[in-house]
């Protein structure tokens, strides 16, 4: 059985922020990393990646600016996290505790 | 990576051309390439990678709402409307070929009337006037005919892309980049072009000037006379050609116009600007032939050949006047 996409979307961008407070990072690098956390689990569509980019990036909650990728020189864009998200990010987390707390109590 | 390429291009070929859409378009297009770099490297086939990629795509509507296109993902352009790149290299040759036939029949209709002036002057200079008359009569209804005919024929030929005109077509943005491209090559001739037609219809009336100040006799006087048809003549013919010519460039790059977000596409757009009023619309409408005729007959009738052209300056004032009386909107 395959991840329901319908609920894991409300976190998608918390799983984003989660991998951009780590270090800056462009859309495929993102995707695939979130393939392999997740155990090959997760695979983020291209289209909800971008909408997910552009939306938080509306929000304020990151930033995008033209970088390189220091192995093979290609050009992306990358996407870096700002405190507005950092802040954003600490809040969805203590959501998902409270929304796992709850959910667990009934399931069998 | 071409597969990958024109499916993209597929999704998104009903969009308009905004800047919002341009981005995600790149950057959807990156990331799927990235994704068939790696798993390409990872050993799977062009045929896998592909397969891999296109499924793990997505919907665009997830994006639509981001780019404030909705509106567009739900009515886009109706199936088979797309302008390919063939047609549209089509189209600016068939529009090249068709601004040569009109500017050439525009300058037949107008050197026409050097025959009668040329055959006139021979006549003054004591030639035989029946010969002379029939000479001029029979040059002026040659030139007419040609004239005439090579319009008639250039706007049959050139009728089969009146669809164009009120119809909504879409490029693909590979096709407006290398139309964009193919103008920024022709932008440097249509600028030499047209100001050499310019030129010519301003010094049209030297030849006149010159030839009476060097000597004036009957044969000089009507050269001047003809010498403006023909100056003019060749002028207009560059002016139109290369209106024209730039015109179908225009044309086709307002297709995918950025204003025209929301379904709002090149109809809309291409309405013609009329006056409400239908007076005005009346008066404007034979406005330009009115003009052409009170110059030719002015100017036949006084020989004022060196300051009537100015009727044509004074005429534009005048027009712009009458478009702004009432506002253009309609």
């Amino acid at each position: 059985m395959g991840i329901s996409s319908d609920v894991i979307r409300g976190y998608n961008d918390t799983i984003i922020l989660y991998l951009l407070q780590r270090e800056p990072s462009y859309g495929y690098e993102i995707s695939k990393q979130i393939r392999q956390l997740s155990d090959e689990k997760y695979v983020i569509k291209e289209t909800t990646l971008y909408s997910a980019f552009n939306r938080m990036e509306k929000n304020g909650y990151i930033e995008s600016f033209a970088g390189e990728n220091p192995e093979n020189g290609k050009k992306r864009t990358y996407y870096q996290i700002t405190d507005l998200g950092r802040a954003y990010y600490r809040e969805k987390c203590e959501e998902w505790v409270l929304t796992k707390e709850v959910v667990e109590k009934f399931i069998q | 990576m071409e597969t990958i390429k024109i499916y993209l291009e597929n999704m998104f070929m009903n969009l308009p051309n905004t800047p919002e859409v341009y981005k995600a378009k790149q950057e959807l297009l990156q990331m799927m390439e990235d994704k068939y770099q790696e798993l390409k490297s990872e050993g799977k086939t062009e045929n896998e990678a592909i397969g891999i990629v296109i499924s793990e795509f997505g919907n665009l509507d997830e994006i639509a709402k981001d780019l404030g296109i909705e509106t567009c993902v739900e009515h886009a352009v109706p199936e088979g409307k797309k302008l390919s790149l063939e047609e549209a290299k089509e189209y600016i040759q068939d529009m090249g070929h068709a601004a040569t036939g009109i500017a050439l029949g525009v300058m037949f209709l107008i050197i026409s009337f050097v025959g009668p002036i040329v055959a006139d002057a021979f006549a003054d200079a004591g030639m035989k006037e029946e010969l002379t008359d029939m000479v001029g009569a029979v040059s002026l209804f040659l030139m007419w005919a040609l004239g005439i005919g090579i319009i008639i024929y250039t706007n049959i030929k050139k009728s089969k892309w009146d669809k164009m005109q009120h119809e909504n077509y879409v490029t693909e943005f590979s096709t407006t980049e290398y139309i964009q491209r193919q103008w920024e090559v022709y932008k440097q001739s249509y600028a030499t072009t047209k100001t050499l037609g310019v030129v010519l219809c301003i010094i049209s009336f030297i030849p006149a000037i010159v030839l009476d100040a060097v000597h004036s006799t009957y044969i000089t006087d009507s050269m001047g006379g003809a010498g403006l048809f023909l100056f003019v003549g060749v002028g207009v013919f560059l002016l139109i050609s290369s209106e024209s010519r730039k015109g179908s460039y225009m044309r086709l790059l307002g297709l995918n116009d950025p204003k025209s977000v929301g379904g709002k596409y090149t109809v809309d757009q291409k309405k013609n600007h009329q006056p409400k009023n239908p007076v005005l619309r009346a008066i404007l409408s034979v406005y330009w032939p009115t003009v052409t005729c009170i110059y030719l007959i002015y100017s036949f009738l006084t020989f004022n050949w060196h300051i009537s052209w100015i009727i044509f300056v004074i005429a534009g004032v005048i027009q712009m006047f009458l478009n702004n009386l009432e506002g253009e909107e309609s």
